[in-house]
């Protein structure tokens, strides 16, 4: 995958932590891979932002620090790194809003090309599973890294 | 770690930053109530036998 990254910290491989910089200025952001159920595997997903003052992390405020790309691909190195740790498993990752949702479903088109190198990618609609497709709308995502 | 700044690399996947500055969430609120909106999600959706152990 040839994108644009941040730097990314963790501790123990399921919290990470980078930065998000632009015109809002530094956003301390956090990743957390939680296991969701046994069979298969899957791993939630969950990411926002760290707030200063408060530690509190949320992420239904829109920071719009222009890079999102760039923050899309940080999170899609965290979950290589996370695979690297404890394995293949599926990933889950949804929205907290419908419209967030929509947003990632938007950058994951932008970067489709390049996520596929590297994972099979799921839409979740309807409570269904469907491989992710272009301008298809989805509520969550499963994502997998391919074996190499 | 504060002093780190933005590093964007331009090719493959990159290795983390070990750092013991970066805690641990298992019991923020925030990823415990994600954790169980996406179990409650996954319980709904059947999935093929073939991706199954």
């Amino acid at each position: 995958m040839n994108l644009d990254r941040y730097t990314f910290f963790t501790s123990d491989y399921q919290d990470y932590e980078f930065f998000s910089e632009g015109p809002k200025g530094r956003i301390k952001k956090v990743v957390k891979f939680m296991k969701a159920q046994d069979d298969p595997i899957i791993f939630n997903l969950a990411f926002g932002d760290e707030d200063p003052l408060t530690g509190n992390v949320s992420d239904v405020i829109i920071t719009d620090n222009k890079d999102t790309d760039i923050v899309l691909a940080t999170v899609a190195n965290t979950v290589n790194s996370f695979c690297d740790h404890f394995g293949n498993h599926y990933i889950y990752v949804e929205g907290s809003t419908p419209s967030r949702t929509r947003l990632y479903q938007m950058s994951i088109s932008r970067i489709f090309a390049e996520i596929t190198t590297d994972f099979d990618v799921h839409g979740l609609k309807d409570d269904e599973l469907y491989r992710f497709e272009l301008n298809v709308n989805y509520e969550a995502f499963l994502v997998k890294r391919k074996i190499k | 770690m504060s002093t780190v700044k933005k590093a964007v690399y331009e090719k493959g996947f990159g290795k983390p930053v070990i750092s013991n500055d970066v805690k641990d969430h298992a019991n923020d609120p925030f990823f415990v109530e994600k954790l169980e909106k996406a179990k409650k999600a996954l319980s709904k959706i059947t999935f093929p036998e073939s991706i199954k152990k």
